[in-house]
Order: structure tokens, then sequence, then C-alpha cells
């Protein structure tokens, strides 16, 4: 007993190692994946480190040094440019160029880190100042400006902020919750202030040179777009030849953010613009137009790019062209559709009528032709009270249709073109009898003075055509009274 | 001795959309020069009020009737030359004319040979012109307007 329990333990002892071992791996993928995931939340766990150094890494870089030096000689010797006709692509300014842009998109993200790490110290001594002035390298300034002062009235923080922002600010610190900080932590929050304005002039600079050789290496994008949304596209898209062969519609999304809507619509939030909502020609357009504006200034800057990349206009010409002609369209979009003329009537019988007379015709008039009933219960005699379908003039009147004298109660449907088209197809459907006139009529009128007229249908036959007794204007009338004997 | 001013409101004066003939030499002209569409001139003065009312009508319509029918505006006092001919003594007067000849329309008014009275539907003065028209082009001297205009419907 005891030996086949041990085996089984064994055995479920090796299924748990199994287990167990995949499991393990498993939280070492995931591992590996929070952290490829979450590089930019490491920056955010790093804030709560005391030390500056642990913080913030990029000054002491070997590529941040070398980039700057290299900026800087590149503007000491200024624009002379000597290296035309050479393949873009092999040449070193050009390959600087690329670099600086990357680096100034790194230098943004470290001035980010440092503001988060100045904020953190400095909330003991001034909590409201980081809601009053947001912006990293003005906040960066106030705060070295004014240190541990706690009465504000003696900073002068005249140049570093508009007035009216001085004036809420030295407000705010009369009445603050804040206490003087520690020396250790003011020398280094200082030196964090200084660190992200020294990194916000070196970015200056980067992009001072970069501009300033966006006219040499991409002329004509950088006329339509400018010199630095230029340098943006070019350094996101990784260099002037693969903006180039980018299609337009990405181009369009350069520099694109994630925005996080929060279940919000994206009708109106400039949702898929990238770097080029921060050039001129987007900026002037009215709202409403600038998601086509930009569609054609992607378009645009795209053909420019190309142009550029083979050195094809060293000039500019060929950009300022495209420039023009954008603004020329939007201009256009703008313009009110053109006033609608009243269109002018056809001359009247000019055209020969398309409907003519003939056998068709006259046997579709027949056939819809007004009936005898009709006629008659349309017709009046004079002098005589019609009969009506409530009594006593109320209601549908009836007309001539049965009145006493007539004779005429129930009118016999005479022998219309429609009637033996209809009796013909039901001959030949084989039903009823052979004569043409229905089973149901009768010479018997039963008239509402409750009497039966024995009449001659034939009699009144020409009363049908007129109303009125046969006088001058009858149809029945002849033009002279006096009969011929 | 205190003034009393009495403001007249302005009113909308189209007349400025139509060519104006200036002399009786021109309105001969205008009548005999036009071969195959309808001229139709109003006699009065753009001033009057039920002109104005008939010239709104008239400017409104002639981009509409310019396939058929060519609209002139002539002021009775500058042109005196039609006035004994024509019996122009109403505030407004429309007139036809078809290749030199004067196209009577009967109104129902009693009065054949013109319109008038200031009318005040567009669709009826273009109903009223195909009439004429189509009549004038037949070579009939007098047509029937479409609808009548007697005074007896009206009271």
């Amino acid at each position: 007993m005891a030996t086949l329990a041990d085996s089984f333990l064994a055995d479920l002892d090796e299924l748990s190692d199994n287990e167990a071992e995949i499991p393990e791996d498993n939280d070492v993928d995931a591992a590996d994946m929070e952290e490829d995931v979450d590089g930019d939340l490491a920056d955010l766990e790093n804030l709560n480190y005391d030390d500056l150094d642990s913080v913030s890494k990029l000054q002491k870089t070997q590529r941040y040094i070398a980039i700057i030096q290299k900026v800087e000689e590149a503007l000491k010797m200024g624009s002379d440019v000597s290296t035309q006709g050479v393949d873009l692509e092999d040449d070193p300014e050009y390959q600087l160029i690329v670099d600086c842009n990357a680096l100034s998109v790194d230098i943004e993200n470290e001035i980010v880190i440092i503001h988060n790490f100045i904020r953190e110290k400095y909330r003991l001594k001034f909590p409201e100042l980081e809601s009053l002035v947001h912006h990293p390298i003005d906040y960066a300034r106030v705060v070295k400006k004014i240190g541990n002062e706690m009465d504000l009235t003696l900073v002068d923080l005249e140049g570093l902020l508009p007035s009216a922002i001085i004036m809420v600010v030295s407000v705010t610190a009369s009445t603050t919750t804040g206490k003087p900080l520690p020396e250790e932590v003011l020398s280094k929050t200082v030196e964090a202030c200084d660190r992200a304005l020294v990194l916000d002039s070196a970015k200056k600079k980067v992009l001072d040179f970069v501009e300033s050789r966006m006219g040499y290496i991409a002329p004509n994008l950088s006329s339509i777009v400018g010199s630095a949304v230029a340098a943006k596209l070019m350094g996101t898209a990784g260099g002037l030849a693969s903006l180039a062969k980018m299609p337009a519609c990405n181009v369009q999304l350069l520099g694109a953010k994630k925005k996080n809507l929060a279940g919000f619509s994206t009708a109106t939030s400039q949702f898929r613009v990238g770097y080029l909502e921060q050039t001129e020609i987007f900026q002037t357009t009215p709202p409403s137009l600038r998601m086509r504006a930009c569609r054609l200034l992607a378009a645009k800057s795209t053909l420019a790019a190309r142009v550029d990349s083979i050195r094809g206009d060293p000039s500019g010409n060929t950009g300022r062209a495209f420039k023009d002609e954008i603004h020329k369209k939007i201009e256009k979009w703008q313009e009110p559709p053109p006033a609608k003329q009243p269109k002018p009537l056809p001359v009247p019988d000019s055209e020969p009528k398309k409907k003519r007379g003939g056998r068709r015709l006259r046997k579709m008039k027949e056939r819809y032709a007004i009936t005898d009933m009709r006629k008659l219960a349309n017709r009046m005699q004079f002098g005589v009270p019609e009969e009506s379908s409530l009594g006593d003039g109320l209601g549908e009147g009836y007309g001539m249709l049965g009145q006493a004298g007539s004779g005429k109660l129930r009118v016999s449907v005479g022998q219309s073109k429609l009637a033996a088209k209809v009796a013909k197809r039901f001959k030949e459907k084989n039903y009823g009898s052979s004569g043409a006139t229905s089973g149901l009529t009768s010479s018997l009128a039963f008239t509402p003075v409750q009497g039966i007229e024995l009449t001659n249908p034939q009699a009144h036959a020409h009363q049908l055509g007129s109303g009125t007794q046969s006088t001058y204007f009858s149809e029945t009338g002849t033009f002279s009274k006096i009969k011929r004997t | 001795m205190e003034r009393i001013s009495i403001r007249v409101p302005r009113k909308k004066k189209m007349s400025y959309l139509l060519p104006h003939l200036h002399s009786g030499w021109a309105v001969d002209q205008a009548i005999l020069a036009e071969e195959e569409r309808l001229v139709i001139i109003r006699f009065g003065h753009d001033w009057d009020e039920t002109c104005m009312q008939m010239d709104e009508v008239l400017a409104s319509v002639a981009e509409t009737l310019k396939n058929f029918a060519v609209i002139y505006l002539v002021d009775i006092t500058e042109v005196p030359d039609f006035n004994t001919m024509y019996e122009l003594y109403d505030p407004s007067t429309v007139m036809f004319f078809f290749r030199n000849k004067h196209i009577m329309i009967d109104l129902g008014t009693g009065n054949n040979n013109k319109i008038n009275w200031a009318l005040k539907d567009k669709q009826e003065f273009i109903d009223i012109v195909e009439t004429v028209y189509r009549g004038a082009r037949k070579g009939r001297g007098l047509v029937i307007a479409p609808k009548d205009y007697s005074t007896k419907y009206r009271y």
C-alpha cells in the first residue's frame, strides 16, 4: 500500500514540477513585456529618487556631448556650405542633422523628467506654484529665482513671467502653506533647475542649427512647411530619403500624438494631425477646412521632399510654387458657390408635340370617357329639384338621375368599348349566358314616388345627350322648329 | 407754427434692373427691330407705386422670359409721343407687340389693348406672355388671357 501511495505521490510531484516550470516561463515573458511596454513608466518611477544624476542621464552620454560639440563647431563656422553635389546621404553634415533631430526629441523628454523632479522637491516650499506656472522652463527659472525666500515682494520676477502671472504668484505666495526647504534639498533643486535651463539652451542651439541647414538640405520642403516643421518631419521620418519614400497619408500623421479621449468624440479633436498642424498654412486655415488643408499640405510636402531628396531644385522655387498653389486652393474653397441663375423658359411651341392623335389615343379616350350616368348626375333640369343622398338637398346630389319624369333610375350601361372588351374576355372564359346583356337588367324601374313605371328604354335615349329639352341649343333640336310636312 | 413732416415709407425700386427707352424713336426701333421675340413695354413712371409693383414682377421674370420676350420701360413724361395714340392715362400700362404689330389680349376687363393695373403674381404674368406669344406666332391679333380679370369675380 505504502509503495503504491509513494509512487502516486512521486507522480504528483512530477506533475507539479512540470506545472511549476511553465508558469515561471510565462512570468518571465510577462516581465519582459512589461519592461518593453513600460519603458516610459520606468522614468516616472525614478522620479522618487533623491539623486538628480540617477534621474537625468542624458547630459552625461557620449552621444549628447559629441553632437552638441559638433553643432557648436558648425554654428561657429557659419553657413558656408561647400558640399554641393555630394550625395546627400553621405554628407557628414546631413548625418549630423538627422542625429540632431533625434537628440532634440530626447532633450524634450529629459526636460519633462527634470521638471517632474523639481516639482517633487519644491512642492514642500510652494505647492501652488506648479498650477500657476505650467511651462517646465518657466517653472525652473521661477524656482531658481525664488529659492527659499518667503517674502515674494523681495523677489523680482520681472522678465520671467507676464506681469499678471507675477501678481497672482506673489498673492498666492503670501498665503501658501509651504515651509522653507532644508539647505541640502534646496541646493539639489537649484541644481536641477540649472540643468533644465542648460538642456533648454542646448535644444535651442540644436534646433537653430537644424533650421539653418534646412534651407540647404531641403529647400523646397522648408519653403512649404517652414524649416522648423521640415526639420521635425525629417527627424521623425528618419531622414530625407525615407521621408521621400513615404506616402503622403503617412506624412500627415508624422508626429501625431496618441490621445486618450476618454470616450469622447473624435470629431472635433484634431485627431490625425501630426507636425503639419504647426505650419503657418494650417494655422491660418479656418477650422472647418483644416483636415482638407492638412491632406493637401501632406501631399505637396511629400512631392517637395521627393524633389529635395534628388536635389532637383536647390533654389526652392518648386516649393514656393507648391505653397502658392496651396494658398490659392484654400482660398478657393472658401469662396461662396456661384449664384444660381434663373433658368429661362423654353420658347412656347418651339418643338413639335411628341404625342399625336390616332387609333390608339382615340380608343383610350373612349375607354375612359365620362359615362352617361355621370353625365346625368352632373346635370340639373330647370325648375325641378334634384334628389340627393340624404334627402332635402343634403348630401350628394343626383341631378337628373332617377327623376320621376325621366323614368331612368337605373341607367343601363351603353355598349361601351371597355364593357365590350370585358365581356369578350368574360366569354372566353366560358362563363354565363351568350347574350351581351346581363340577366340582371330589366325595364322595370322603381321610382322614389313608390310607383312602378314601365317604360320604353329607347324613348329617352335622346335625352341623355342634353339636359335641356330640345331647345335651340340642344343637341336633339333642329335648326328650324317648323317641321316639314 | 408747427411743422408736420410726413414720413413716406421708401419703396423698393426694381426699375433700374430693366432697360429704359428714352425717345419715341428708340421705342419704334425696339418694336421694329425685334424679329423673333415679343416686345413688352411698360408705359408709366418709375416713381409711381403701381409701376413699382409692376416693375417688381417684370424685373423678376425678365430673365425667365428672355428666350421669347423682351421687356422695356418707357417714361410717359419723357416720351409723350404715344400718350394719345395708345391712350396712356393709367398709372401703369403694359402693352405687347410682335413683329411691329400690337397684340390685343382679352383679359375680361373690357379693355383688350393693355394691362392697365399692376399684376402681383409672377406666374400669372408668365402665363399671359406665353399665351400672347403663342397667339402672335399664329398670326392672331387678339388672344384670350388664361385667367379672367374682370371685376365680376372680384366682388
